[in-house]
């Protein structure tokens, strides 16, 4: 299913794609729009970091495995140490993942955060301490995922190299075995 | 991939967890295996209910934030995934007396990568009930403190929080914008600044623990500001607030005190008991 030259892949998962975007769309639009509508700031805040979480939510269990197979979590061991830990989906699916699903995946979570920077500056202008506790809340969230993908990805490529040389390397010995036994 | 390293774990699940991992080692070579889309580690949490031990099974995905509601449930076709951590395997198994979510012990290993949405919703949501079960309520079977809270989650705290600032802000007749604002600024503050002060005091705690630990101790406050809320009569405030006040102090001080030093005890959950204290006269002052 890679692409062929001149065929153009359609999304392969359009519903998670849409949620993945929505609830970011809707907390920044629901915050951007509601000082013209509410005057609360409370419902502003409440509504809008509960889209926030909703969306790092979305993000974290489903569209990261779904549209680039990564997926990152924190674990606290035995020692009680706390341990990253990173799963990836095995090079062959790797491979076949959508490449347009995993385009938007990555744009849409950095332009997230560019996004809330942007109004955070526009916050601090204004000298509006209030939404500046929103802009937070967002923004620690959105950087989270980001984070926790970004190091997901590099793991996961990493595995694939080790995945690769472990494999040539047992091929290599079969091959050598193979070669001796017929001797 | 650390090879045949023996954790260890509750018997009865080692051996599940031995041949999942055998089947995936050996079968690495081979490419992704027909052999299981197993996870490389015990089980999901709550899948192998070994004992009544209160260890919560700490593998679970995702620690943070899970939600209340279901996005699409879209159908998951990739098949054969053979899931690559590349952490070691610490696996403190045991579910405790909760219900069994996946009942996958050995049968079919949940496959976090490609398990159904539904799943992952069912496992967070029992894991904030676990997780406040353990926290807040007295609890003979909580053998260690500092490990009982090994599978914190961030979602009970984030709505226990916003519930206690709603509250207080419903109850305030003047400036309720600002009330709400207060209240979650010092409590999320505050959550972070204790927790620093554990970590600078030299106690051995995880920074989202903490933080874990002092969200989900804040429901018996919000059962105070609820009862408050109800019912105006000032006797009565007063009473609920210092109940469910000892009752979150209570629910806080063997996590605080078990991860520092004994003689630093009192440094440490002082300040705990007074951002608890400050909270209950928020409530009980707000008119």
């Amino acid at each position: 299913m890679d692409r062929v030259q001149g065929t153009v892949e359609n999304y392969s998962n359009p519903k998670t794609c849409f949620f993945h975007v929505f609830f970011k769309a809707a907390a920044l639009t629901f915050y951007i729009l509601s000082a013209l509508f509410f005057s609360s700031f409370v419902i502003i805040f409440v509504v809008t970091v509960f889209l926030a979480a909703l969306d790092f939510w979305v993000v974290k269990n489903l569209s990261g495995r779904i549209l680039v197979g990564l997926r990152w979590w924190n674990e606290i061991n035995e020692q009680g140490e706390s341990v990253w830990k990173f799963e990836c989906l095995d090079q062959e699916s790797l491979a076949r993942m959508n490449k347009k699903d995993s385009w938007l995946f990555w744009w849409t979570l950095y332009l997230n955060a560019v996004a809330w920077i942007i109004l955070g500056i526009f916050s601090l202008i204004r000298f509006q301490a209030d939404y500046l506790l929103v802009i937070g809340v967002c923004l620690t969230l959105s950087i989270a995922n980001i984070v926790g993908f970004t190091r997901c990805r590099k793991d996961a490529k990493k595995q694939i190299q080790q995945f690769a040389s472990q494999t040539i390397a047992s091929q290599f010995t079969s091959t050598l075995q193979s070669a001796f036994s017929l001797v | 991939m650390s090879h045949g390293d023996t954790i260890p774990l509750h018997p009865s699940s080692q051996s599940d967890i031995d041949e999942i991992e055998n089947l995936i080692y050996d079968s690495v070579p081979s490419g992704p295996a027909t052999v299981l889309p197993a996870r490389p580690r015990s089980p999901p949490r709550a899948a192998i209910p070994v004992s009544s031990s209160p260890f919560i099974n700490s593998n679970i995905p995702p620690p943070s934030y899970q939600t209340a509601t279901t996005s699409a449930p879209p159908k998951l076709p990739v098949p054969a995934v053979v899931p690559v951590s590349s952490a070691d395997f610490s696996a403190p198994t045991g579910g405790d007396k909760r219900q069994v979510i996946s009942s996958d012990a050995f049968g079919s290993p949940a496959n976090t990568l490609t398990e159904p949405v539904w799943d992952t919703v069912k496992r967070d949501l029992s894991r904030i009930v676990s997780n406040l079960k353990l926290v807040v309520f007295p609890n003979p079977y909580r053998e260690d403190p500092g490990k009982a809270l090994r599978d914190w989650d961030l979602w009970g705290p984030f709505f226990f929080i916003v519930f206690l600032g709603l509250t207080l802000s419903w109850s305030a007749s003047v400036k309720k914008s600002e009330v709400f604002a207060v209240a979650f600024g010092v409590l999320a503050a505050g959550a972070v600044i204790l927790t620093l002060n554990v970590l600078l005091l030299g106690g051995h705690i995880i920074f989202f623990q903490s933080l874990s630990l002092l969200g989900y101790c804040l429901f018996p406050l919000d059962v105070g500001a609820l009862i408050c809320l109800i019912k105006d009569n000032v006797i009565l405030k007063i009473v609920a607030v210092f109940v469910t006040l000892t009752w979150s102090s209570w629910a806080a001080y063997p996590f605080i005190s078990a991860a520092v030093n004994p003689k630093r005890k009192a440094l440490a959950l002082y300040p705990v008991f007074l951002m608890y204290i400050s909270v209950g006269f928020l409530i009980i002052a707000i008119d």
